[in-house]
Order: structure tokens, then C-alpha cells, then sequence
């Protein structure tokens, strides 16, 4: 069993490299001509916008609970690593070496935030629960424009441009690979225990607390990293884009997806970072047909587009091998 | 002193118009347990009406505030078609669904309104011609009084319904159990309608009153606005009419006292940590009842 | 085992993405200079948005259609892409005009979303238009980039100029803590009044979305201030304004261009003792803004016309200028004759220095039965 899911991980790793190489050279050759930079900076917004779905589809999908303050821990990410790199800035370090330290930085703040937030708050459930991340995000925005070392209410601009699309799409994969083997883990398979009945996994031993502050602290920690490719690829920030409509959005890209479905919240980033970009030449009738699309959704696809289904290449691969051997 | 009487009147009148939205979004949650975040926006809609037909009362001589029967049309109006088209057909499918499509919703109207009416702010006529009165050094504006005195007369008129009439006990029998409700006669669609209705209607009024004070309308005045009254109604606990009248009022001195006492630039941080703390001790909210979870 | 695989594999793409150069595009020799315009045209500044496309609308027809050597094509199909305000649409909306190769991107109208975009358009040696990007840093990013509104120091200091000159000794401000603009115009404004004798009796913080000023107000009144300046833009100036004076102030309130539109009707009497700085005003007798406001209210009624409206308007014939000063319609030609320009428009006679912001005149406007009334320009100081 352990050699298979070894094999499938290597199916999917040589999946990947063609995923990636084929952007690549669609990027690189100019195929798209002029329109080269605006696709790849789609592509860019969409690689932390599958890092910050995923780790809300970690406590969306797994936990069972709903966040509507995940932009919250994006900015703890972005400020962290922000501040951090501007201190390391002109040190000399590389800048492989000053990115992945951002990436750490914007995971560790967002992550210890996690904690803070999670202790307290995760004894309520369902829409209590909500509000209370929703408080917690407009916290988090209020003080990042009272301190100065943020920029004081002021944009915080000149973070040195680290993220580019090709290094946003491997650690977006990293991420995503990881997530994945948590869910995978003995300790997903716990949580969901806890999603399904949190009343019998008490009973039976389950320190339900601490898995779900674990859960809590994991996702916000990804929510850092995705905040930190932001802040490195945007190089100006200022709190008040991390405001509730930011939150809201990555719910709605989870629940559109598919709730607990890995394939859904990476397909349902993607689609939406990509749809009020297919539809600028509506200019002003964008967001309207945008908000028609999602009532759409939620009246016919209610569990979301992909429901709890997991894209696997190995799956495919077998079928079609195995289609190949009826013939 | 004077400054204290006088930011005392200012948080209970903002406070007041809190509570008058807040009272809409329990009355929802309530019957409902959904969080219809599209209700800032019934009360953008109703500011918009307010704005352009409280002119035309003044026109055929009748007093501005006239304006708010055709307020209380259109709110109910566009509050059943969003219920009957959006909200309906999810309503079997799980909070978050419906939360999803409150958001939606929210969306929609907004940016219909930016469609319809333009992104300039329109500023509404003076809908109350009141005068002021000085007590202690303090300016009491007569309109602030109305606003509290409306609020109230809502808050008692709605619990009254609430527990007396027949309606109004079928309201409260659709949250607990909604298939023993049908089994007993009640037709669980009209109620909600009912609520929704109820619900558009006291936005209708919320946004006479927040057009009284802040006479000003722009296409996402609801958003923000209606998050800071569903706190405040989760603050009082949600589904308790009384409760959203106090968290409302609560929410409104704690803003104002907050931006002259203690730390302006904080105030928004401060209300939400007080809810927070509120909800640790009291998860239900101040006047909530605690129920115990079925197991 | 597989985290070394990828990591080697993601320092292989690395150094390929940095190899790999950026394509150069063949510069065409023509009389068209292709524009790209962004603002906001929806979410709650859209009004900018608004007036920006309509004042643009208007400049290039009027250009197209005058004997001017060189002419002006809006890419997008004419219209103005859409940044709402927030950082990521506008790196979208500046890529997404970049595809239609412009020789100029004019936009945006906020500091926040233009300065990732001034990040790009150095990158890609782009001439990038702000228009009302306040903020100190925006020009400071790269050499291509120029600012035709004022810098945020300069208008606190005017307004403080002015209180000392109109003999009023006790100011207290009121700002947004969450915009750009808002705080440059206070801390310069603090800095001149007290330089200048005047006491800065309270300093009351706000955000551009509060619509309740009350405890604010009630804390000028109590300081005993006769001024208060209020930085911020036009959706919250009538609340502002009707609040401060129901808290019983009788001295004067004063804003900056982001006063400019805000409607006035109803609160006539409040609007009274009023000032705000501007770069034009639209009683001016100077016959390029006359021509303007008329043709401008005629078009489009007044409802959008704002400052934002004029410095869009502005920046289309800049262009022009700067083509026929450099000789050129391609970017190179625009930039070298942008640097250091001298331009005669609807916000005044500018001169670009050399850091590429504008030294322009300040107007002060006053209201008068709530309308925009001329008070009087301060020169630029040398």
C-alpha cells in the first residue's frame, strides 16, 4: 500500500513538471504576444489565491467550521514578511534564500496569530464562530493602520518584487502537497472525526481543543505564505484591502469549489481570480453578472462544483491503461 | 461634563440606528438561522428611495418623511423577491450555502444600484424639520429622541406580535422544529415570506432614520453599516428583539465613548473585542438563552 | 527526498525565468500616441471613475478633432479599465492595457493602488500619468514616472498658510487614519500651522468609511478651535460638515481637492465660512476652465465633476504636449519631453520638476449659497 501511494505521488510530481513546463513555455515563447505579463499576472494572483483557499478549505471542508476573517491572517503574512525583508534588504542575502525567509516569516506571524485566535475563540461554533473571525480580521486591519512599523494607515510601499509566477507556482505546490498530507494524516482523519461528531470523538478520548486550534493554526499559517507571495508580489499594501469583502471572497471561491474538496478550492480559485478578469470589458456590469454566477451556483450545485470529489492523475492514467487493456 | 452628557446622547443615537437595523437582522436570524448579510443593502434601498421620492412629497405638499411608505413598498418588495428567487431554493442546503448567497445577494444589489444610480453620494433632503434643545451645555437634537422613541416602539410592537398573535407563534414554532411546525399546520413558506417582509419593512424605517442623521446615500453604505448591526445583534443575542435594541445601543455608546476617552483610531478594534469577550463568557449573547446542544 | 527534488527544480526555473529577457517591441514612427487610462469605475469611489472617463472622452475628442500634429488613442476600446480601489485589480488593469502596447498609461487616482503600478511601469520603463497619486513616494520609483495633482505636503501647508493669513489661532484637524492622503495633508498641515503660531488644539482620528463624526466634532467644539481641517474626500464632507456645525461651531472648516464635487444641497447654510484648496476653480475666469466646466456640465450635468475629472482631462493634453516637446509619439520621445515640463491647463500652469511631480498654483474656493465660489490662488513658492 505504502509503494502505491509512494508511485502516486511520483505520478503526480511528473504531472506537475508538465503542468509546469507547459506554462512555461507558453509564458516564455511569446504565444501570447503582448498579453504575456497580464496572463502570468493572473496566474500569480491565482497561485496564493489556491494557497489561501486551500488552508480555508482546511477548516471549511475538514474542520466543519467557517472563517470569514482568513484575509486577517493574509496581512499578519504580508506585514511579517514585508517588514522582514525590508530589514534584510541591502544585507547581502540571496534573494532565493530573502524569499523563502519572507515565506517563513508571513507563516510563523500568521500562524502564532492562528494560536491566539484559535484558543479563545474555537469553543463557539457555526455563525458565532464566524462573527467572531470576522471581528478578529477587522481587529487585525484596525492595528495594522495604528502601527507605524506598517506604515501608520499609509500604504506601506518599496517591498522588493520577490514573487514572480514561476516561484508563486511551486510554493503554491508545496503548500498544496503539504495540505494534502495533513488531511491524508492520522491527525486530518482525526478532525474529521470531529467534524462528523464532535460530541462522540470527545467521548472517545479526542482532545477536540487542541486538534481543532491545531487545524486553526495550520490554515492560518498557509494564509501567511499566501499573504507574503502578496505583499512580495504586489511591492504596496495598504490594511484596508484586507478588509471583510477579501475574506468573504475565499469563502465563496471554497464553497463554490466544492467543500473539502482539494481539486475544487485549487479549480475554484482559479476560475474566480479569473472571471472579473474575462469580464473587464463589462466594466460595470462585471460584479453584477459575478454575484448572478454564484447565486446560479448555490441553487444548483449547492455542496459546490466539485462537491468532496478529488481530481487524481493516477486514477486517470489507470483507466485510461485500463481501457487500453480491454481493447 | 458637558462633553460627556453630550457624547452620551451622540452614542445613544447612533446607537439607536444600529438597533433599528440590528432589529432586522434578528428578526431574520430568528425565524430563519441564516445571517442575511443582503440586509445592509435593503437599507441602501430604501435610502435610495428615500432619496429620490422624499423631494416629490415636498412637491404635492406633504411632509418629507411621507417618503418612507414608499420606502417600506420597495423594501418589501425587493426583500420577497430575494427571498422567493435567491434564498428559497437554497434553503434546504446547509448555513453556509445561504450565507454564500446572502453574500451574493449583497453584491447584486450593490452594484445594481451602482447600475442604476451612479457612483456619485447623493445627500437626502432634511426629512425631519425638529428643533434643538440644550440641556446642561448639551445639544439634544429632537430627532435623536424620535429615533430612540421609534426604536423602541418597534422593539415593543414586535415582541408583542411576536408573543401574542397567532402569527407571530408560528414564527417562533418554524426555528425549532420546522417539519413538527408543518405537521401542525403551518405553512412554513408563508412565514418566512412573512419575516422577510417584516424584515424589509423595518429597513425601510432604519433607513428614515439614518437618513434623518447622516443624510447621505452611496451604493455600499450597507455593507459596513449592516455589519456593525449584526454584531450588534449577536452582542444582544440574536433571535432576542430586546437584544438587538441593547446590543445596538451598547455598540453605539461604546463607539462614541471610545473615539472621545480612550483611543479614536481604535474604536473599531475595541467594539469587536468587547463582543468577542461577550461571546466567550456568554456565547448566546447578553440576553440569549443558552441551549444545550442534542446529542 | 522530494523536497530537494523540488527545490532543485524551482532554483532550475528560476534562474530559466531570470534568463530569460523581456521582448522588445518595435517602436512604430506615427502621430498617435496610444493611451492607457485607469481608475476607479466601480465600488465606492466609482464617481471618480466617472468623471475620469467622461473628462477623458471629452479631451480626446476635442484633440482628435483640433489641427493638433499629434493625436490621441484610448486603448481598451476607449475606456477607462477598472482598478475599484484595490491593489490587485489595478496590477490586472495596468497588464491588461500593457497587452495593447500604449505608449502611456495615464491613472490612477489613489495612492494605494497606483504605487504597485508605478512598481511595474519601472520595470517596464512605461510613462505612467498619475493623476491622484498623492503620496511623496509614487514619482520617487522611477524616472518615467510623473504626477500632474499636488503632493500631499503641499496642500496641508496651503490651508495652513491660509488659517494664519485669515487670522485664525486655533485649529484642530480631523483625518482619516486609513488613507494616504488624508494623513500627508495632516502631518504637513500640523507641521505649517505650528511653524506659522498656530495652536493645533485637537487632533481627532476617523476612517474614509465613518459616517459618524459626533464625538469628534464635540471634541473641536471643546478645544475651543476656531478652524478645523478636515482632509478627506467628498463622499463624507456633507456629513462632516452638518455634524461639526450641529456640535455648535461657528469658525471655519477646510478641506483639500478631495472636497471638490461634494454635494451640497440642503446644507447651503452649513456650507457657509467653507474653504477648500483645489487646482482650479470652476468660477475661474481663465478661459481653458470656463470652456471646460461649460462644455463639461453641458455633456455630462455636474454630478461627476470633480477634481479627479480635470486632472484626467489635464493629463490627455500633457501627452500631447510632451509628444511635441519630444519630437515623438513613442514612449522615449513622451518621457523626455514630459521631464521638466512646463504646461498650461484646466489645474493651472504646472511645471514638472524633476522628480516629475507638479509645482502648480493652489486656489482656495469658498461656497456661497452652496456654490463653488474663487476666494483666491496662491502662486507657487520658487
Amino acid at each position: 500500500m505504502p509503494k502505491k501511494i509512494k508511485i502516486n505521488y511520483v505520478i503526480n510530481f511528473i504531472g506537475l513538471l508538465l503542468l509546469f513546463a507547459a506554462l512555461y513555455a507558453l509564458f516564455e515563447t511569446g504565444i501570447f504576444g503582448t498579453r504575456t505579463d497580464y496572463f502570468k499576472g493572473i496566474a500569480t494572483t491565482a497561485c496564493y489565491t489556491i494557497i489561501m483557499v486551500t488552508s480555508l478549505n482546511l477548516l471549511v471542508g475538514i474542520m466543519g467550521e467557517f472563517s470569514l476573517g482568513h484575509a486577517g491572517f493574509m496581512s499578519v503574512g504580508a506585514y511579517a514578511s514585508a517588514i522582514l525583508t525590508n530589514a534584510l534588504a541591502e544585507k547581502g542575502v540571496p534573494t532565493f534564500l530573502l524569499f523563502l525567509l519572507a515565506l517563513l516569516a508571513g507563516g510563523i506571524a500568521a500562524g502564532i496569530t492562528g494560536v491566539l485566535v484559535g484558543i479563545p475563540t474555537l469553543k463557539l461554533r457555526g455563525d458565532y464562530l464566524a462573527i467572531v473571525t470576522v471581528a478578529f480580521a477587522e481587529i487585525i486591519r484596525v492595528a495594522f493602520t495604528n502601527f507605524e512599523i506598517t506604515g501608520g494607515g499609509r500604504t506601506m510601499s518599496g517591498i522588493t518584487k520577490l514573487s514572480n509566477f514561476y516561484w508563486a507556482f511551486w510554493v503554491m505546490v508545496v503548500c498544496v502537497t503539504i495540505m494534502y498530507m495533513f488531511i491524508r494524516s492520522r491527525f486530518g482523519r482525526t478532525v474529521k472525526a470531529i467534524r462528523e461528531d464532535y460530541i462522540a470523538a470527545a467521548a472517545s478520548g479526542v482532545n477536540v481543543t487542541f486538534y481543532k486550534v491545531m487545524t486553526f493554526t495550520v490554515s492560518a499559517f498557509f494564509a501567511g505564505v499566501a499573504g507574503a507571495i502578496y505583499a512580495h508580489y504586489m511591492t504596496a499594501m495598504i490594511p484596508t484591502s484586507f478588509n471583510f469583502m477579501y475574506s468573504a471572497e475565499f469563502l465563496t471561491e471554497v464553497i463554490i469549489g466544492g467543500t473539502g474538496s482539494m481539486t475544487g478550492s485549487i479549480i475554484g480559485a482559479t476560475f474566480l481570480s479569473a472571471l472579473p478578469e474575462a469580464m473587464r470589458a463589462f466594466a460595470k456590469y462585471r460584479m453584477l453578472g459575478y454575484s448572478v454566477v454564484l447565486v446560479l451556483i448555490m441553487i444548483f450545485r449547492p455542496g459546490g462544483i466539485f462537491g468532496r470529489w478529488e481530481f487524481s492523475l493516477s486514477k486517470v492514467l489507470r483507466r485510461i491503461a485500463g481501457k487500453g487493456d480491454k481493447e | 461634563m458637558s462633553i460627556l452628557i453630550q457624547s452620551i446622547i451622540n452614542g445613544l443615537n447612533q446607537g439607536a440606528i444600529y438597533a433599528l437595523i440590528a432589529l432586522g437582522y434578528t428578526m431574520v436570524y430568528g425565524i430563519l438561522r441564516m445571517i442575511n448579510f443582503a440586509h445592509g443593502d435593503f437599507i441602501m434601498v430604501g435610502a435610495y428611495t428615500m432619496f429620490y421620492t422624499a423631494p416629490l412629497m415636498v412637491s404635492y405638499g406633504m411632509p418629507p418623511w411621507m417618503a418612507v411608505l414608499l420606502a417600506i413598498v420597495v423594501c418589501t418588495v425587493v426583500g420577497v423577491l430575494v427571498e422567493r428567487i435567491a434564498y428559497k431554493p437554497v434553503r434546504n442546503s446547509g448555513s453556509i450555502s445561504a450565507l454564500i448567497t446572502a453574500l451574493a445577494m449583497s453584491v447584486f444589489l450593490e452594484n445594481l444600484a451602482m447600475v442604476l444610480f451612479g457612483g456619485n453620494p447623493k445627500t437626502v433632503v432634511k426629512i425631519f424639520d425638529l428643533p434643538m434643545i440644550e440641556i446642561f451645555g448639551a445639544k439634544i437634537q429632537m430627532k435623536y429622541l424620535l429615533t430612540l422613541g421609534i426604536g423602541i416602539a418597534i422593539m415593543v410592537i414586535l415582541t408583542l406580535f411576536v408573543q401574542t398573535t397567532k402569527l407571530g407563534k408560528a414564527m417562533r414554532a418554524v426555528p425549532q422544529d420546522r417539519e413538527a411546525a408543518t405537521i401542525v399546520g403551518i405553512n412554513v413558506d408563508k412565514i418566512i415570506t412573512i419575516t422577510f417582509a417584516i424584515g424589509s419593512a423595518l429597513a425601510a424605517v432604519a433607513a428614515m432614520m439614518y437618513c434623518s442623521t447622516y443624510p447621505r446615500c452611496t451604493t455600499d453604505m450597507g455593507s459596513m453599516m449592516g455589519i456593525k448591526a449584526f454584531i450588534a445583534a449577536v452582542l444582544g443575542g440574536i433571535g432576542v428583539i430586546p437584544g438587538a435594541m441593547l446590543g445596538g445601543l451598547i455598540i453605539g455608546l461604546i463607539e462614541i465613548l471610545v473615539k472621545v476617552y480612550v483611543a479614536p483610531g481604535w474604536y473599531e478594534a475595541i467594539t469587536y473585542s468587547i463582543l468577542i469577550v461577550v461571546l466567550l463568557i456568554k456565547p448566546s449573547g447578553i440576553l440569549g438563552k443558552n441551549v444545550g446542544e442534542k446529542v | 527526498m522530494k523536497k530537494k527534488v523540488i527545490s532543485a527544480t524551482l532554483a532550475i526555473a528560476m534562474t530559466a525565468s531570470m534568463a530569460a529577457g523581456t521582448t522588445v517591441f518595435a517602436e512604430e514612427e506615427d502621430y498617435v500616441i496610444k493611451v492607457g487610462a485607469v481608475c476607479a469605475m466601480t465600488g465606492g469611489s466609482a464617481v471618480y471613475g466617472e468623471g475620469a472617463q467622461n473628462a477623458i472622452d471629452m479631451a480626446v475628442e476635442e484633440i482628435n478633432a483640433s489641427d493638433s500634429e499629434y493625436k490621441i488613442e484610448i486603448v481598451n476600446g476607449g475606456k477607462v479599465a477598472d482598478d475599484a480601489k484595490d491593489a490587485k485589480q489595478a496590477v490586472n488593469a495596468y497588464n491588461s492595457l500593457k497587452a495593447e502596447a500604449p505608449e502611456a498609461i495615464v491613472g490612477s487616482f489613489f495612492s494605494a493602488v497606483t504605487l504597485p503600478m508605478a512598481e511595474l511601469a519601472a520595470e517596464d520603463d512605461m510613462l505612467l500619468l498619475a493623476t491622484g497619486a498623492t503620496n511623496s513616494q509614487v514619482t520617487e520609483i522611477g524616472p518615467t514616472i510623473f504626477r500632474n495633482c499636488f503632493i500631499d505636503p503641499y496642500q496641508g501647508k496651503m490651508a495652513a498658510q491660509f488659517a494664519n493669513e485669515q487670522g485664525f489661532t486655533t485649529a484642530a484637524v480631523i483625518y482619516a487614519k486609513d488613507d494616504d492622503y488624508s494623513n500627508g495633508l495632516k502631518d504637513a498641515f500640523i507641521e505649517s500651522a505650528e511653524a506659522l503660531g498656530i495652536e493645533v488644539a485637537y487632533v481627532g482620528e476617523c476612517t474614509t468609511t465613518d459616517t459618524d463624526f459626533t464625538a469628534q466634532a464635540t471634541q473641536a467644539v471643546g478645544s475651543g478651535a476656531d478652524f478645523v481641517f478636515y482632509p478627506c474626500f467628498l463622499d463624507t464632507v456633507p456629513l462632516l460638515v452638518q455634524q461639526v456645525r450641529d456640535a455648535g461651531f461657528e469658525g471655519a472648516i477646510m478641506g483639500g481637492d478631495g472636497w471638490d464635487g461634494a454635494d451640497t444641497s440642503g446644507l447651503e447654510d452649513y456650507f457657509v465660512d467653507c474653504y477648500f484648496t483645489n487646482h482650479y476653480s470652476s468660477e475661474d475666469t481663465a478661459p481653458a476652465v470656463q470652456e471646460f466646466v461649460t462644455k463639461y456640465t453641458e455633456k455630462y450635468g455636474d454630478e461627476s465633476l470633480n477634481a479627479c475629472a480635470a486632472l484626467y482631462y489635464d493629463a490627455m493634453y500633457m501627452l500631447v504636449e510632451a509628444a511635441k516637446n519630444g519630437g515623438g509619439s513613442d514612449t522615449a520621445s513622451l518621457v523626455s519631453g514630459m521631464t521638466e515640463m512646463k504646461f498650461s491647463g484646466v489645474a493651472g500652469d504646472i511645471y514638472l520638476d524633476e522628480k516629475g511631480d507638479a509645482i502648480k498654483p493652489v486656489v482656495v474656493n469658498t461656497y456661497e449659497d452652496g456654490k463653488i465660489k474663487w476666494l483666491q490662488t496662491i502662486a507657487p513658492e520658487a
